[in-house]
């Protein structure tokens, strides 16, 4: 088994901690209520190749409240960059912030576009969209209401974590 | 002994251990009950060594080594952390500290703090969300219906498509006419004021622009200037308690920026208020900068109204701020915003109010100044802290520039609405200048003012009009005396006689964004007077100005293209002349720009060389075939030894990177041989010809033997 410490980042209000929280324990809260510092949770996962236990680290969303702080990917084997999908701004940001991230290290970075449940409320067209995620390794249209997607990107980077660790 | 007693006192909720060797840590203080929690164990061993169960923890703790081995003074933070075992919560912070030579962790309790900054933060952000989502909506909006409105002018054409936008939006909008009357209103702006509308108001267009007129003094100036404004209106609906409605106002207008419809977009923000009102700090606070925000700056300003006693009111403007915005994200825009105030609070007197009452507006009351030379003097100190440049966390950076307008009471207004008003007034003549200025209000600031939107309006039918003209000045080749190229410069008669000079009219048309089809004009007329001048067997090429606006159109270069091949001329025929100004702002359109025109064919040159940055590297990695040694330096080169030494310089500087020189403004012989003996390569100035209107330029060309032959009397006739 290998043990991996994956930072979600975003803007605040985006889902980061509903995400880990429906990954985590199955559940969903449509209250929002903001998250201060970091929060760390963990949990296993399964794959043919082996199993993968993700340190899951919940950092508070990042604005004028709150900046960026690099010192948090220190170790970090994946980042997981969350957007929203009813808040442009929210994506603009994503990005900011992945470039970022991206000065620090070149983990593997994967672009959650969430709150799938919700009609899009962006105006960014499928080709403006193909080429923002093209410098991520993978991109999830995810729901942590619904659950959707939640369980395939986390199992996809489980898989990447493991061959990139097999090779 | 103290410990204890502090604890009992509650002053400290921490824990504090010393650092024994690498991973293994002695406790100095451990008696908090919490502990078990974090560190199960450590309280009754009065030790512990890691790793612990905590991984965050044990990642500070990694960068604590790191510190304590390296550095040799001060401490690290962690950051607040949570920490969940079992049904238990922790909220921690940890530092990492030094003293004598020993190293200390040290972990607190922060469990308080916590709350207070969730509560606090809760509020923030919620807000920021709200707004987020409010301004998105806006914005998208307005930009689906100015698409669809600049399609066509012909508004039943688009009637179905702009009723399938608007209907299923939930944001209220209102599209009006350019004499502000109804054409359409969405459900979503009837339901913003429901059954509350009196019969007098049946038209929620009305009731908003009633509330706007109120309730900013800048209505009048927004309304006849055509410009975009943004921002909140209270009605006070009896007999509720009131609604706050967010509106944005833009006008959509033609290239020649004639109005043709305004589109007002509302969004019902009472419950953002509400959550405002529940934290008295951000009533009264900007929750970005922490300075008072434009209710409060009201407030103020009417009691400094009532107090009756003389002051000043500065009105700050972020030049182009909107375009910050749009090139670095609204993120970054907030980090300069920040960061200017950061850089303005400390010149600002104790005693006055600084306040942020727009994105990216504030004002100041100055109390206690007696001389408008004193505001001056402020405003300036302003601008200088506000233009130095702002880095960007990529390792960029970016500049801004500063308006003020001033007003005084009671010399120029003796209530607040109308002091504003004139405030507001000075600021937008301050925006004319290109360069940051403090302007202060009087008569004549009104009335030129005044004098520049009749120009503005009759700007927009002068070409329609046939109200202008391109006179030709040419440029001689030094050495053989023949004209080989001349500047087109463009005149402006209006049909009652009066003739506006180019100084008075380019600024205005460049503010206004007419210079993109006035531009146009330019050189579509400049390709017809090469074409006839081809017919009448003279081979001139003519040189255009182009203006900053013009390099961000991208169908100039279409358009370029377009009119060197309708009119039949070669490109070659064809000049650009671009400011150093233009090359250093917009340095990424400007390349691509020159690239390709220069594949088409066009030459470029650099205009009022020397007066900027005078850039080495540009000339350099940039496609230019001429410099233009600017006037100034021209006019005094026999008596000024500076002068002289810089045109030398230029010239060689020219000749080495393989380009060519003219100068400008050459009025004297004597000017004319210093730059024939050091081989400036062509002159333009009033000792050849002042500018000719085309026909006599013709009869110029026709006639001309000698170079040296001087055309009209008048040498006060700007080039």
């Amino acid at each position: 088994m290998i043990q991996k410490k994956i930072c979600l980042l975003g803007a605040s209000g985006v889902g980061k901690t509903s995400l880990i929280k429906q990954f985590v324990e199955g559940i969903f809260s449509e209250k929002y209520l903001t998250s201060i510092g970091v929060k760390i949770d963990k949990k296993q996962v399964e794959c043919e190749a082996g199993s993968v236990q993700f340190m899951l680290w919940d950092i508070e969303g990042i604005d004028r409240y709150c900046g960026f702080q690099p010192k948090y990917l220190r170790g970090a084997g994946a980042i997981i960059i969350v957007v929203d999908q009813t808040r442009s701004q929210s994506l603009i940001e994503g990005i900011e912030i992945f470039k970022l991230a991206r000065d620090m290290s070149d983990i593997p970075a994967i672009l959650a576009i969430n709150k799938s449940d919700l009609d899009s409320t962006w105006h960014w067209d499928e080709d403006e969209l193909k080429e923002l995620s093209a410098p991520f390794s993978y991109t999830f249209l995810t729901s942590a209401k619904t659950g959707a997607n939640v369980e395939l990107l986390f199992s996809t980077l489980a898989q990447h974590l493991l061959s990139e660790a097999g090779s | 002994m103290k410990l204890s007693l502090f604890k009992a006192l509650g002053i400290i909720d921490c824990c504090i251990f010393k650092r024994v060797d690498v991973d293994q840590f002695e406790a100095v203080y451990a008696e908090h009950e919490w502990l078990d929690i974090l560190l199960p164990g450590a309280r009754d061993k009065q030790f512990f060594q890691t790793p612990t169960d905590s991984p965050f923890l044990d990642d500070f703790l990694m960068q604590a080594e790191e510190f304590w081995e390296y550095a040799d003074y001060g401490k690290i933070e962690s950051g607040i952390w949570n920490e969940s075992i079992a049904d238990n919560e922790l909220k921690l912070n940890a530092f990492a500290t030094m003293e004598s030579g020993d190293f200390y962790l040290i972990i607190n309790n922060v469990k308080q703090q916590f709350q207070e900054r969730q509560q606090t933060l809760q509020s923030a952000r919620e807000l920021l969300l709200s707004n987020d989502k409010i301004v998105a909506q806006q914005e998208y909006v307005h930009q689906r219906l100015d698409e669809m409105l600049n399609q066509s002018s012909d508004l039943k054409s688009i009637q179905q498509p702009i009723t399938e936008v608007i209907e299923k939006t939930e944001v209220g909008v209102a599209i009006l006419t350019p004499n502000l009357k109804p054409i359409s209103q969405n459900p979503a702006l009837y339901s913003v004021f429901d059954s509350h509308l009196t019969p007098v108001e049946s038209e929620p267009y009305r009731l908003i622009l009633e509330l706007f007129e109120k309730q900013y003094p800048e209505f009048e100036r927004v309304i006849s200037t055509g410009s975009r404004w943004s921002g909140e209106l209270f009605w006070l609906q009896p007999p509720g308690n009131g609604k706050w409605i967010k509106l944005a106002i833009y006008p959509v207008k033609t290239d020649f920026q004639q109005i043709t419809h305004w589109v007002f977009i509302v969004n019902d923000i009472s419950q953002v208020k509400h959550l405002l009102q529940n934290n008295e700090k951000l009533t009264h606070y900007d929750a970005l900068t922490d300075i008072p925000n434009r209710q409060y700056f009201w407030m103020q300003l009417e009691q400094s109204v009532s107090n009756a006693m003389p002051f000043y009111v500065l009105y700050l403007d972020i030049k182009n701020f909107k375009r910050i915005n749009e090139i670095h994200g609204h993120s970054r825009g907030d980090q300069i915003i920040k960061e200017l105030v950061e850089r303005l609070t400390p010149h600002v007197s104790p005693g006055d109010m600084f306040a942020r009452i727009g994105g990216g507006e504030f004002a100041i009351i100055r109390q206690k100044t007696v001389t408008e030379q004193q505001c001056v003097d402020l405003g300036n100190t302003l601008i200088d802290a506000a233009t130095q440049p702002f880095y960007l966390p990529n390792g960029t950076h970016c500049e801004i520039g500063l308006n003020i307008g001033a007003a005084s009471f009671p010399r120029d207004a003796d209530d607040a609405e109308t002091l504003m008003k004139f405030a507001d007034l000075a600021v937008f003549n301050a925006k004319k200048a290109s360069k940051s200025s403090v302007q202060f209000y009087s008569q004549a600031l009104k009335d030129a003012s005044q004098r520049i939107i009749e120009l503005e309006n009759a700007l927009q039918t002068a070409i329609t009009n046939h109200e202008f003209e391109l006179f030709l000045q040419p440029m001689l080749d030094l050495t053989s005396g023949t004209i080989l190229k001349a500047e087109a410069l463009l005149r402006w008669n209006r049909l009652d006689g009066e003739r506006i000079g180019p100084d008075e009219f380019i600024p205005i048309a460049e503010q206004t964004g007419l210079i993109v089809p006035i531009g146009k004009w330019v050189i579509s007329r400049a390709c017809e007077m090469i074409s006839t001048l081809n017919h009448r067997g003279h081979s001139c090429k003519l040189s255009v100005n182009l203006s900053p606006r013009q390099i961000s159109d991208r169908h100039l270069l279409e358009f370029i293209r377009g009119s060197i091949q309708n009119s039949h001329i070669q490109p070659d025929q064809l000049e650009l002349e671009l400011t150093e100004g233009v090359l250093v702002d917009n340095y990424d359109k400007v390349q691509y720009l020159l690239t390709e025109v220069r594949k088409l064919g066009v030459s470029v040159s650099i205009d009022d060389f020397g007066t900027g940055y005078s850039s080495l590297s540009y000339l350099k990695k940039l496609p230019i075939d001429h410099i233009k040694i600017d006037r100034s330096f021209v006019q005094d080169l026999v008596s000024d030894e500076n002068d002289k030494a810089i045109i030398l310089a230029i010239i060689a500087m020219a000749h080495s990177l393989k380009l060519n020189v003219i100068a400008e403004g050459v009025e004297t012989e004597l000017q004319r041989n210093f730059l024939q003996l050091n081989h400036c390569n062509l002159a333009q100035g009033f000792l050849f010809s002042r500018p000719l209107p085309f026909a006599q330029f013709c009869d110029y060309l026709n006639t001309t033997v000698s170079n040296q032959k001087r055309i009209g009397p008048s040498a006060l006739d700007p080039e």
